[in-house]
C-alpha cells in the first residue's frame, strides 16, 4: 500500500470535512472512528500525515496509537482540539512519538490544513510565502548588529500602520517580532560544546553579527494575515524547548533562554509555525489574523512544529 | 522636558506622579522609579507606553517587587493597551498596585471607527467586576460603540489589582 493520509475522528461530519480538504492532495484518505481502529489500519498503511481528534489522542490509547504511527513511519500528527489550547497543551507534551506536531483549535481552517499537508508531502517546509496569497509584497531585512533590533521593530510597526492596519495589530507585530529577533540574536548561537554563549549577555550590549550570526527577517500582509518570518543560521531551537514554553500557564515561569520569548510570541499571534533544521537553521513564522476584530476571533492560537528530514 | 531612560521617557507631572512613555525594554531601568515615591505613594501614568517586551516585563516585575519591599503603593493610571495585554498574559506583572484607569478597544458598528478609549476603573468598578464594558459613544458619528474584545479576557487583569 502506498503513502496515505489517516483521519481519526469519531464525528462523521468532521471526517467528511477533513477528507474533502485533504482529498485534493491526491493521497489516499483512510478514516478511523477511534484509536483502536486507527492502530489496526496503521499495521497496513504508511500515512504521511495523521489528523486526529484531540480528545481521543489525550486518552489512554494515545501511547499505543503513537507507537504504531511511529512504526508506520508517520512524520506528522495534526491534533484537532475542541476548545482553547491552554489546558490541553501540557498533555500534548507527551505526543513525542512523531517528528512534526501540529495543533489546531477547531474549526480547523481548510487553507491551513492544505498548506500543512503540502509542506509535509513535498518535504518543503521553509518560507512564509506558503501562508500568504500570491502576489503579496514581501519585505526583507537582515540584522547585522544587535542594536538594529529596536529600530527595525519600530519601523515594522510604522509600516504596518501605513498599510491601514490597526494599532492593535501593529502592537502585536512589534511584540512578536521583538521576541523572535531577540531569540535569534541571543539564544540561538551555540559554541562547540552546545553552550548558548550569548543568552545571558545584556540585551542592550552592541554585538556585530557576522554571516553566521546574522538574523534574517521577512514579513508581508495579504489582508488575511500579517505574517512575520525570522530565521537564524543555527538550528538550535528544539521541540522540547518550544513545547515547554507553550505549556507554561504563566509566562514568568519560562525562565531564561528562548522560553519566555516563544511564550509571549505564541500568546500574541494567531498561528505560530516553527520550521526546524537541526544544526542548520531555525525559522519561526508568526501570523496575526487581520480579518476580524478581536471580539470575533477565537481566543486560541494554533502552532505547528515541523522538523526537516535529514538527508 | 522628558527624561530618556533608553527608549522609555519619563516626565515628572508633579512629585510622586510620573508620565511614562515609549518602549519598556532592557534599557528602561524601571526599578529606579520606585525611589521617586512620595509618602509611600507612586503614581505611574502609562498612557504613553507603546510597547513592552519580555525584558521590559522582567524589569516591570522587579519594579513591583522593589515597591512592595519598600512599602510603596503603586497606582497605575491611563494604562495603555500594550501594557494591559501584558498584565493579562503575565499574572506576576500585576503586583500589588492598583489600576485607576486604562485604555480599552472600542469599535463603532455604524461607521467602522476603531479607537482606544479611556475607562475610569474606579467609577466603573461595579460594571467591570461583572465583566461589563462601560458604554461609549463614537466621536465621529455619535452612535454607540461596541467593546472590541472579549470582556472576560480583556478585563481579567483587574481581578487581582
Amino acid at each position: 500500500m502506498g503513502a496515505s493520509i489517516l483521519i481519526v475522528h469519531p464525528d462523521r461530519k468532521t471526517q467528511r470535512a477533513v477528507q474533502r480538504i485533504l482529498g485534493v492532495t491526491g493521497y489516499r484518505i483512510d478514516i478511523a472512528d477511534d484509536l483502536d481502529q486507527a492502530i489496526r489500519l496503521l499495521a497496513h498503511a504508511q500515512p504521511v500525515l495523521i489528523v486526529v481528534d484531540g480528545a481521543s489522542v489525550l486518552g489512554p490509547q494515545a501511547g499505543p496509537f503513537l507507537a504504531a504511527a511511529k512504526a508506520a513511519g508517520t512524520e506528522a500528527c495534526m491534533t484537532l482540539l475542541g476548545g482553547p489550547l491552554g489546558d490541553q497543551v501540557p498533555k500534548l507534551l507527551g505526543l513525542g512519538a512523531v517528528t512534526n506536531l501540529l495543533v489546531h483549535p477547531m474549526p480547523v481552517l481548510a487553507e491551513e490544513l492544505t498548506i500543512t499537508a503540502h509542506k509535509l508531502i513535498r518535504g518543503d517546509l521553509f518560507g512564509l510565502e506558503k501562508y500568504l496569497l500570491w502576489g503579496t509584497e514581501l519585505h526583507a531585512l537582515t540584522l547585522t548588529r544587535a542594536s538594529q533590533r529596536a529600530d527595525q521593530v519600530a519601523r515594522l510597526a510604522e509600516q504596518v500602520r501605513s498599510l491601514g492596519q490597526s494599532a492593535r495589530v501593529a502592537s502585536m507585530a512589534m511584540l512578536v517580532t521583538d521576541e523572535l529577533l531577540s531569540n535569534a540574536v541571543h539564544n540561538a548561537p551555540v559554541d562547540a560544546a552546545g553552550e548558548h554563549y550569548r543568552k545571558d549577555l545584556p540585551r542592550d550590549r552592541e554585538l556585530e553579527l557576522d554571516a553566521q550570526h546574522q538574523v534574517h527577517m521577512r514579513w508581508g500582509c495579504d489582508a488575511r494575515y500579517l505574517a512575520i518570518e525570522v530565521t537564524d543560521a543555527w538550528g538550535t531551537l528544539d521541540r522540547d524547548t518550544i513545547l515547554g514554553a507553550l505549556a507554561k500557564t504563566d509566562v514568568r515561569d519560562s525562565g531564561g533562554g528562548a522560553g519566555m520569548g516563544v511564550a509571549l510570541a505564541y500568546r500574541s499571534c494567531d498561528h505560530l509555525v516553527f520550521n526546524l533544521a537541526p544544526g542548520q537553521r531555525t525559522q519561526v513564522i508568526a501570523m496575526i489574523d487581520v480579518r476580524y476584530p478581536p471580539a470575533e476571533r477565537v481566543p486560541a492560537s494554533s502552532y505547528n512544529i515541523f522538523v526537516e528530514r535529514t538527508p | 522636558m522628558p527624561e530618556a531612560h533608553g527608549r522609555m521617557t519619563v516626565v515628572t507631572e508633579r512629585a510622586g506622579v510620573l508620565q511614562i512613555g515609549g518602549a519598556l525594554d532592557e534599557t528602561s531601568g524601571l526599578v529606579e522609579l520606585v525611589g521617586r515615591a512620595v509618602e509611600h505613594e507612586l503614581v505611574l501614568d502609562l498612557g504613553g507606553v507603546t510597547f513592552i517586551n519580555s525584558l521590559g516585563v522582567r524589569d516591570w516585575i522587579r519594579m513591583q517587587a522593589a515597591a512592595t519591599k519598600a512599602g510603596v503603593h503603586l497606582e497605575m493610571r491611563k494604562v495603555s493597551e500594550p501594557v494591559v495585554h501584558q498584565l493579562n498574559m503575565i499574572v506576576a506583572t500585576r503586583g500589588t498596585g492598583s489600576v485607576s484607569s486604562f485604555y480599552a478597544p472600542y469599535a463603532c458598528d455604524a461607521c467602522g471607527r476603531e479607537e482606544s478609549r479611556l475607562i475610569d476603573a474606579v467609577a466603573n468598578a461595579a460594571a467591570l467586576q461583572k465583566m461589563e464594558a462601560p458604554p461609549m459613544v463614537c466621536p465621529e458619528c455619535s452612535q454607540p460603540m461596541a467593546f472590541n474584545d472579549f470582556p472576560e479576557r480583556f478585563f481579567s487583569f483587574l481581578a487581582t489589582s
